[in-house]
C-alpha cells in the first residue's frame, strides 16, 4: 500500500477554560486562524477539513460538525466529523493523515473543539447514557465509578499505592504553570491529592482532569507542500487505533490492551522496535492521574506496574530521559475531550520543532508520541511524530 | 418469526421510560453580545462586515467563513427587509391545532448577506407575498431582555 508522507506543519490552540463566552464555532475559528497564522496559510491553501468533537449533549446542539463547520473552515470543503469519545482528538489527527497520505488531498486542516460548560448541571448526566441501558445504567454509573472500578484493579495487581499514582497529578499540574493556555496549573503536593475529597475509592478530587471548553487545531500537509511551508515540518512517522469489545466487563481493566495494539501498529508503521530508546518526549492520555501509568504500560513504554517507578525516580519529570506530559497534560492543562488529545500531538509538535518554550524538554527530542484514549474505556489512538 | 410480529402492543413487552438528564446553558458568543446589545439598547440590527469577500453577515458572525478573518467592521444593517419565503403554520410541535395560525418568514435586507427568520404580525395569511418589504417590530425597550425575542415580529411597511 503506498501511504505519501505527510507531516504536521502548523498548530493553534486557545486558552483552556471553565466557561468560555464565545460560542463553540468562535472557539473553533480562533484555533483553526492561529492553526493558518502559525505556517502563513490563508483557507484557499486548505484542501479539506477534519472535525473532531465529542457527544452534541455536551453543547446542546445537535449536528454538531454541521455547526461547527464553518468556524472549522470547512465552508465549499470536503468536510469530516468523527468522534470515538475521550479518543477522538488523536483519531480526528490521524484522519487528517489519511486524507493526505492516501493522495486524495493535498493539506488538511484538523480541528477539535469542545464546550462541556454548556452541559447543566454537569456532563455526567451525558456520560450516564454511554452505558448499557438495561443492565448498567439502572445503577446509576458514571463515569469516576468505572474508573475508579478500573483504578483499583490496576493498584491491586501491582500493588501500587495512592501516593505513587498522585506524583502524576503533582507532576502534571507542576509542568503546566508554564502553559499559557492552562487552566489548572498549580503547585501541589501529593498530601493535597491524598487529602482531597473522595470521590469513588480510590479517585479523588485531585487525581481527576477538569471539565472545560476550549479548541486546538493543525495544520497536515503531504511532502511537496510541508516543505515549500516549513524547514521544520514534523513528520507522521506512524498511526495507530484499536477498539476493544464493547462488554467491558469482560476485560481485565489492569492493563489496556487495546493501547498495546495501537501502539504496535504506529511503531511497525515508523519502524520502531525499542520503543523506549526511539521515543523521546512522550504526551499520554491522563484524564486521571492513574491513566498517565497505566497507558505508558499499554504503549510498551514501561514494564506492567512499573510506570509508577519511573514517576517516583524522576524518568517522566520534564528534564527526565522520557518526558511524560511536558504540557501539564489534561490534569494540568484542561480537558476539553476532544480538543484535549488534539492538544496532546500539538505539544509534541512544539516539542520536535523547539518551539515549547519555558515547556521544552531538553536533549533536541527526534521522536514523539501522543495517545488518546476514549468511548467505553476501549478505544487506543496513537500518533508518532520525527524531525 | 419476529418479536415485531408476534408483540402486537408494547405492554407485552418489557419496556420502560427514561431521559438524558441534561440541561444546556447557551453563551450568544462574542459577535452574539454586540448584536443582541444593540437590539436591547439601541433597537437596531448590526451586521459584520468582511471587507475582503464583500460580505455583510447577517445575523452577524466574529469571522469570515469564507477566508477565516476575524471581523471588525460593524455596521446597521436598518430595520427593513423583504419577505424572501414564508409559510403559515397551522399545528404546533405537538400537532395540535392552532387556534391562531403563525406566519414565519425569511426575511432579507438589502445588501446583507443571510437574513433572519422570524415572525410576521399585522397582516393575515392570504396577504402575505414573496418581495413584499416589511420591517421588524421591536418591544417596548424595558421589556427587552437581549434575545431574538426582543423583535416582536416583522410587519409590512
Ligand atoms: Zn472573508
Amino acid at each position: 500500500m503506498a501511504m505519501r508522507k505527510v507531516a504536521v506543519v502548523g498548530a493553534g490552540m486557545t486558552k483552556f477554560m471553565r466557561r468560555a463566552q464565545e460560542t463553540g464555532r468562535e472557539l473553533a475559528f480562533q484555533a483553526s486562524r492561529m492553526a493558518l497564522d502559525s505556517c502563513e496559510m490563508t483557507l484557499d491553501d486548505i484542501d479539506a477539513v477534519a472535525l473532531g468533537t465529542a457527544p452534541d449533549a455536551f453543547d446542546g446542539l445537535h449536528m454538531k460538525g454541521e455547526y461547527l463547520s464553518d468556524g472549522a473552515g470547512a465552508w465549499h470543503k470536503p468536510y469530516m466529523r468523527c468522534y470515538v469519545g475521550g479518543g477522538t482528538g488523536v483519531f480526528a489527527a490521524i484522519q487528517g493523515w489519511y486524507h493526505v497520505a492516501s493522495g486524495l488531498f493535498d493539506t488538511c486542516l484538523v480541528v477539535c473543539e469542545e464546550k462541556m460548560s454548556s452541559c447543566m448541571p454537569h456532563p455526567q448526566g451525558a456520560f450516564l447514557t454511554i452505558f448499557d441501558h438495561t443492565t448498567e445504567r439502572a445503577l446509576k454509573p458514571n463515569l469516576i465509578w468505572i474508573f475508579a472500578l478500573e483504578m483499583n484493579r490496576y493498584m491491586t495487581m501491582h500493588g501500587i499505592e495512592k501516593k505513587d499514582i498522585a506524583l502524576v497529578a503533582v507532576k502534571n499540574k507542576r509542568n503546566a504553570l508554564d502553559h499559557p493556555c492552562a487552566q489548572l496549573a498549580a503547585n501541589i503536593t501529593v498530601e493535597d491529592v491524598l487529602n482531597s475529597e473522595v470521590l469513588a475509592w480510590p479517585v479523588q478530587r485531585l487525581d481527576i482532569s477538569p471539565t472545560s471548553d476550549g479548541a486546538v487545531a493543525i495544520v497536515m500537509a503531504a511532502e511537496h507542500v510541508a516543505k515549500r511551508i516549513t524547514d521544520k515540518p514534523a513528520w507522521v512517522r506512524g498511526v495507530g487505533w484499536s477498539l476493544d469489545t464493547a462488554y467491558w466487563t469482560s476485560r481485565d481493566l489492569y492493563y489496556p490492551k487495546y493501547v498495546e495494539y495501537a501502539a504496535r501498529m504506529a511503531y511497525d508503521m515508523a519502524g520502531i522496535t525499542e520503543p523506549r530508546k526511539e521515543i523521546h518526549v512522550v504526551e499520554p492520555y491522563d484524564p486521571f492521574d492513574y491513566k498517565e501509568l497505566h497507558h505508558l504500560e499499554g504503549l510498551l513504554l514501561a514494564d506492567k506496574g512499573d510506570a509508577p517507578r519511573l514517576t517516583a525516580e524522576g524518568v517522566t519529570a520534564r528534564d527526565g530521559n522520557m518526558p511524560v506530559c511536558p504540557s501539564g497534560g489534561m490534569l494540568g492543562v484542561g480537558n476539553p475531550i476532544a480538543a484535549a488529545g488534539l492538544m496532546k500531538i500539538s505539544e509534541i509538535f512544539w516539542q520536535l520543532r523547539g518551539e515549547a518554550g519555558k515547556r521544552q524538554v531538553p536533549g533536541q527530542p527526534k521522536t514523539g508520541l501522543a495517545q488518546s484514549w476514549g468511548d467505553l474505556m476501549q478505544v487506543g489512538c496513537v500518533m508518532i511524530l520525527g524531525v | 418469526m419476529s418479536l415485531v410480529e408476534r408483540i402486537t402492543t408494547s405492554a407485552d413487552a418489557k419496556v420502560w421510560y427514561d431521559n438524558i438528564p441534561i440541561e444546556s446553558l447557551y453563551t450568544v458568543g462574542i459577535a452574539g453580545e454586540k448584536f443582541f446589545r444593540a437590539i436591547k439598547d439601541r433597537g437596531v440590527i448590526m451586521g459584520s462586515v468582511c471587507p475582503s469577500c464583500n460580505l455583510t453577515y447577517l445575523p452577524p458572525m466574529m469571522y469570515c467563513e469564507r477566508c477565516l478573518a476575524e471581523l471588525e467592521e460593524w455596521v446597521e444593517v436598518g430595520t427593513k427587509g423583504t419577505v424572501h419565503t414564508y409559510t403559515v403554520v397551522g399545528v404546533s410541535l405537538e400537532g395540535e391545532p392552532l387556534e391562531q395560525p403563525e406566519i414565519l418568514a425569511l426575511i432579507k435586507v438589502e445588501g446583507a448577506h443571510g437574513g433572519l427568520v422570524h415572525r410576521l404580525g399585522e397582516v393575515k395569511p392570504e396577504d402575505v407575498e414573496i418581495g413584499m418589504p416589511v420591517e421588524a417590530v421591536f418591544k417596548p425597550k424595558k421589556g427587552r431582555e437581549g434575545s431574538i425575542l426582543d423583535i416582536e415580529h416583522f410587519k409590512p411597511v
